[in-house]
């Protein structure tokens, strides 16, 4: 029996000193929920990591302390991580041409170049 | 204007109860039955502390008591007004929890009522409260329903805790005979009996649709003493405790 | 959902070729390399002793690297490597070489082991710390370290380890955590020290660690990094108050200094000449900083601070080298050390009795929400 801990909290568990192992069962920890966090209200909702909860109420209690005690917060999502859907690391090339296709991109319309052409060449007329 | 000895005798046992409970709470820091838990429970002793503390302000401010710091962990026994409930160790964690229900349950309507005080101080304080005691009796809700429908043993539990939580919990609504009759006449709040009435009502809807039976009242023995200086044995080592490293150099800045 | 003790581990299905829905099947072997199980390699690391820095405990591991590297397909591997010599972070579901994950495993688990056990030592002072500030400043801190578990124990699940088998390991005693946290803290000044120089130390270590190559572990550690500032500041606090306080305070702060230099000189492992840490590890970005360089990052900027308050530190070597920019001082005693963290410091036992005590007393709430029918998976990122 260990009564010597200097700490009062320790002393008043009566800790089991047998030394037998104590094991926790695969599961017991529950299932794991993302959290996405909104910092203030007009703003996106951003991942900020997760929590281990039986289900998604309690998830979202855990949550607001986990991520929601310090910083900034309005509110809060959770999902069950199984839920998630997202590419495979190795299709990250189907993103790759994106930043060539300027015709998505109002730098690749060059509509001052060609007033400015226009009224010069209207002037010199 | 009010009278200065009801009104310091409502705040003292109100602050007095939120130290305590708070100080008790703040034990499972570090200990609690899963990480995430540990994170919330924490937090919320934090927050019981945090309103003990507002509430000695007040009195400093508004009713010259003395430095909160000093007060709040060096006082003798008899001049601590909290109830046996808060002062009880904290065993396992459905007595925790169940307290925490209880208590929580209690001070949320406590505060709301107070918005209306006419001891103007405490309406600024209970509407800042609001959203942080809201969390508290959310949690509460969420943990005593759900471990309340989670098999035999869980419910067993937290039926067993219920039991023995019942009469202490009633001494949260110690009566406070005339120094209370002024504060209700005075309009500062309800009174003892009425915020038990509400609390009844409001723990009893949540409890039965958990599958819990709230005893019955006039079963029920309530603990009382706490509001007149008469403790559990329980409180004077849990001082000795809070007051430890202060005592060695009370002159000192910690 | 098939269940094997210890040993069982996620791996992720790949569905189809474009969509990979992130969902972690329970496996009863590790899908860490087809040679290597890891029972056998958590047991490997058991039966050799581990150094240093920080959260850190190197192994003599050449052997197992060379046959790991084997089973490594040459061609990802260079691509892996190229993408970390670019500054690229690796993710939860890129191809990682099976040491690079069994590595980083080992160290995000002691990491957080450290924490959860962290809380203990200062936990101590909850009940009696003086004055609202201080009560509330401490338990808010030991809240942090818990959280601090919780972040890092989530990054390392996304390697494949679950967070039970991590607990289970740390309960046994198979996986270590930092030693510093085997030492008691016998009065209120030693929580300021704590707060103080372990803290300090601490950031040193993660700051590095947070430029690793791994995302999850490099997330998680930013947002610790920004909440042990808030600790440095409040251990800061509460050691100048000390410091500049009563006579009876002044020695307490200096008698507890005097304690715990020792064990914060060990903080960051032993010499770079006696360790034997991998190069592997620092070309993956694991293994971010050398512990003597660390550990005089640490003495440069914080010595001073402790003698600015006229304060002294037990080591009579103790003194910049102006002319290189390091410090001296004496060695400590790296065979305590070594006992310390095989089980014989003064507080071993008692650590893990109490997270034993916790885990058994918490198990009736764990297990009354358990619901194995869930659909469950690993933490994404």
């Amino acid at each position: 029996m260990n009564n010597q801990s200097l700490d009062p909290r320790v002393n008043r568990l009566k800790l089991n000193a047998s030394g037998e192992a104590v094991t926790v069962q695969e599961g017991e920890n529950w299932n794991v929920f993302e959290v996405f966090h909104q910092e203030k209200r007009g703003a996106h909702h951003e991942h900020v990591g997760c929590v281990h909860a039986p289900n998604a109420q309690l998830a979202l209690i855990f949550a607001k302390e986990q991520f929601g005690r310090r910083k900034k917060c309005v509110n809060l999502w959770v999902v069950r991580s199984a839920d998630i859907l997202a590419f495979d690391a190795e299709d990250e090339d189907m993103f790759a041409n994106n930043g060539e296709k300027t015709y998505r991109d109002a730098s690749g319309f060059k509509v001052m170049e060609k007033i400015n052409k226009f009224k010069k060449a209207a002037k010199e007329s | 204007m009010i009278n200065t000895t009801a009104i310091n005798a409502l705040l003292t046992a109100m602050a007095d109860d939120a130290l305590i409970q708070g100080h008790r709470n703040s034990e499972w820091t570090g200990l609690g039955p899963i990480m995430e838990e540990d994170i919330a429970f924490s937090s919320m002793a934090q927050d019981k502390i945090g309103h003990a503390w507002a509430l000695y302000k007040i009195m400093q401010e508004e009713l010259q008591g003395g430095d909160p710091d000093q007060f709040a962990f060096l006082r003798n026994e008899k001049d601590y007004k909290c109830c046996h409930f808060v002062e009880h160790p904290n065993g396992e964690y459905d007595f925790s929890l169940m307290r925490h229900f209880l208590f929580d349950h209690a001070e949320a309507i406590r505060y709301e009522l107070l918005q209306q005080s006419s001891f103007q101080p405490l309406q600024p304080l209970a509407k800042k409260l609001k959203g942080e005691i809201k969390y508290h009796t959310l949690h509460a809700n969420a943990w005593v329903s759900q471990l309340c429908r989670a098999g035999e043993e869980s419910h067993a539990r937290m039926q067993s805790a219920l039991n023995t939580c019942f009469p202490l919990a009633l001494g949260l609504f110690e009566p406070g005979g005339e120094a209370e009759e002024i504060l209700i006449a005075e309009k500062v709040y309800p009174g003892e009996k009425a915020i038990k009435e509400i609390w009844l009502d409001k723990i009893y809807n949540i409890l039965s649709v958990a599958g819990l039976n709230l005893p019955a009242e006039k079963d029920a023995e309530p603990v009382y003493g706490g509001r007149k200086g008469y403790h559990s044995i329980y409180l004077q080592p849990l001082l000795e405790e809070m007051g430890a490293v202060f005592r060695t150099d009370p002159a000192a800045i910690w | 959902m098939k269940t094997n003790g210890l040993n069982m581990v996620y791996y992720k299905v790949r569905k189809s070729n474009s969509f990979a829905p992130v969902i972690l099947k329970v496996s009863t072997t590790a899908d860490f390399g087809d040679r290597t199980k890891f029972s056998n390699l958590q047991d490997y690391q058991n039966n050799h002793s581990m150094y240093g820095g920080g959260y850190i405990f190197d192994e003599p591991n050449n052997r197992q690297l060379k046959e790991e590297q084997i089973h490594d397909d040459p061609e990802k591997l260079t691509e892996f490597e190229d993408r970390i010599s670019r500054g690229e972070k690796i993710e939860p579901g890129d191809w990682m070489p099976s040491e690079y994950r069994r590595q980083l495993i080992r160290l995000i688990e002691q990491h957080a082991h450290s924490e959860i056990i962290g809380a203990l030592p200062e936990g101590t002072w909850i009940t009696r710390a003086p004055g609202f500030k201080r009560k509330l400043a401490l338990i808010a801190k030991v809240q942090d370290e818990i959280g601090h578990g919780q972040l890092l124990y989530n990054a390392a699940e996304t390697l494949g380890k679950s967070r039970e088998a991590m607990i289970n390991d740390l309960l046994s005693g198979k996986s270590k955590y930092s030693n510093v946290f085997n030492y008691p803290a016998e009065t209120w000044a030693d929580v300021t020290v704590i707060g103080f120089l372990i803290d300090a130390a601490a950031i040193v270590n993660q700051i590095a660690n947070s430029k690793g190559s791994y995302g999850p572990y490099c997330r998680a550690l930013e947002r610790i990094c920004y909440e042990e500032s808030f600790h440095l500041k409040q251990g800061h606090d509460a050691f100048v108050e000390l410091a500049a306080g009563t006579p009876a305070q002044r020695e307490m702060v200096q008698d507890a200094l005097n304690r715990w230099w020792q064990p914060i000189m060990h903080f960051f492992g032993p010499p770079d000449k006696n360790s034997t840490h991998s190069e592997k590890l620092m070309q993956w970005k694991v293994k971010m900083a050398s512990n003597d360089d660390m550990r005089n990052q640490f003495l440069d900027t914080y010595v001073p601070k402790i003698w600015d308050m006229g304060l002294t530190l037990p080591d009579e070597k103790l003194k910049k080298d102006e002319a290189t920019g390091k410090w001296d001082y004496s060695d400590p005693d790296w065979d305590l050390f070594k006992i310390v963290i095989n089980g014989g410091g003064p507080c071993n036992k008692e650590r893990l009795d109490v997270r034993k005590w916790a885990e058994e007393h918490g198990r009736w709430v764990r297990k009354a929400l358990m619901n194995p029918k869930d659909k469950i998976s690993a933490p994404v990122a």
